[in-house]
């Protein structure tokens, strides 16, 4: 049978490894949500309860991975907003943006809100983040995670993010867009082949918009993190090389205290600017989570 | 948020929420949501009701807990035991009863011998 993903083997290293992989099921990633609860007492609470959590990365205590915890959403303690369950990688996107305490803050495609959540915690509810969320159904789960996990600091927009209003320009802009969503695969249970979707050849215009929008909205020394959960280059680098030609952008450097490979310079006819090794892939072969790409973008001086 | 310099930019924007819906108007009383007590609970001095897990069992159940409070007729902050703020009770007659959303708080959330935890599937 033909390996899924096949026409990645060029790009993504230990290709065979990374096959492997897609056979295991999700584990459970938990961030203990320091607005409501220290990391500490929350864990040792948990143990003595029977469920143990490991540290997913060393330089973040708030980052656990919870080996055969099956349903999180089952603890008193996500009733509570201790806990929120959410893909490591995921949450490494606010890691990488880093929003500072009072600053003015563009999620552009927020729903469900882990990341929004995750920004206020890192911010410690403080300066303002506007959740924004083209569909209006989306909105209602977008403000329960948000209430639950106790924040306060954010208000709900719904336009579509490529045209967000250029009213006033901000410190940190989060742009993580819409997607194939291949990062998401898992060969388990009835999913044995990953099915593409008809919208995914459409993607990256819509990607291109919005990175464009995002950057217009940032100010001169602000800070805008591009994401997707893809490892489609014709959604991630493509897209960023799409900012560095038509745009005064630069990529910063960027840290999550995870593992990563960088992004690539060369995808089929297309060559990148070379910046683009700046950029970060994520694979779950080497982190056990969700495929992710990651850039961190700045204006040039 | 309303002393964050950025709300009035943000005020240009055409938004549907903000912040944290904090009290509804019910009858006579104002009655504090869920997730306003859960944010800002800890820092109550007064109307505050400590329950075991047994009280709860039964608070969850339906059933109101005798108690002999000294206070008014009204909303209490109902907490499992010191630390763990659960959300709002209403307190009268002499007997507390749960306002606690049923959906989201279930009681055997807190009968932890079920089944939360399975027996370690490939977690390596």
């Amino acid at each position: 049978m033909k390996p899924i993903f096949e026409s990645y083997r060029e790009i993504i290293p230990d290709f065979d490894l990374f096959q492997e992989s897609l056979q295991k099921p999700f584990q459970t990633h938990l961030r203990i949500n320091r607005l409501r609860v220290e990391p500490q007492p929350l864990v040792q609470l948990l143990k003595t309860r029977g469920v143990r959590l490991k540290k997913s990365i060393e330089s973040d205590d708030s980052l656990y991975l919870a080996p055969g915890l099956e349903s999180p959403g089952n603890l008193p303690e996500y009733f509570s907003g201790y806990i929120h369950p959410q893909a490591l990688t995921s949450c490494l996107a606010s890691v990488a943006l880093a929003p500072e305490e009072g600053s003015y803050i563009l999620d552009m495609c927020a729903a469900p809100g882990g990341k929004t959540a995750h920004m206020a915690q890192l911010t410690g509810n403080t300066g303002v983040i506007v959740a924004n969320e083209l569909y209006p159904r989306r909105h209602v789960g977008l403000g329960h995670t948000l209430s639950r996990l106790g924040v306060l600091n954010t208000v709900v927009s719904g336009y579509q993010a490529q045209q967000f209003p250029m009213k006033h320009p901000f410190d940190f802009v989060l742009a993580d867009v819409p997607c194939s969503g291949e990062g998401m695969f898992r060969k388990t249970g009835e999913a044995v082949f990953y099915r593409e979707r008809k919208s995914k050849g459409m993607l990256p215009d819509l990607q291109k918009k919005i990175i464009l929008r995002g950057f217009d909205l940032l100010k001169v020394d602000g800070v805008m993190l591009y994401s997707t959960c893809t490892f489609n280059p014709e959604e991630n680098e493509s897209v960023v090389n799409h900012l560095l030609e038509n745009r005064d952008a630069r990529l910063l450097p960027l840290d999550t205290g995870a593992h990563h490979e960088p992004g690539i310079c060369e995808w089929r006819q297309e060559k990148y600017d070379g910046q683009l090794k700046r950029s970060a892939r994520f694979y779950p072969h080497r982190l056990d989570s969700v495929g992710f790409f990651m850039a961190r973008i700045g204006r040039r001086s | 948020m309303k002393h964050a310099p950025q709300i009035a930019l943000a005020a240009q924007l055409k938004v549907s929420k903000v912040g944290i819906k904090a009290f509804q108007k019910v009858g006579a009383f104002v009655k504090p949501t869920t997730r306003m007590i859960q944010t800002f609970g800890h820092t109550a001095t007064r109307a505050r009701v400590e329950v075991d897990e047994k009280q709860l069992q039964s608070l969850l159940a339906d059933e109101a807990l005798s108690m002999d409070l000294s206070l008014e007729k009204g909303y209490v902050i109902l907490s499992l035991g010191e630390d763990f703020i659960l959300g709002a009770g209403f307190y009268g007659q002499g007997k507390v009863r749960s306002q606690l959303p049923r959906k989201e708080l279930r009681r055997a959330m807190f009968q932890l011998s079920t089944a939360l935890i399975v027996p370690n599937c490939s977690a390596g």
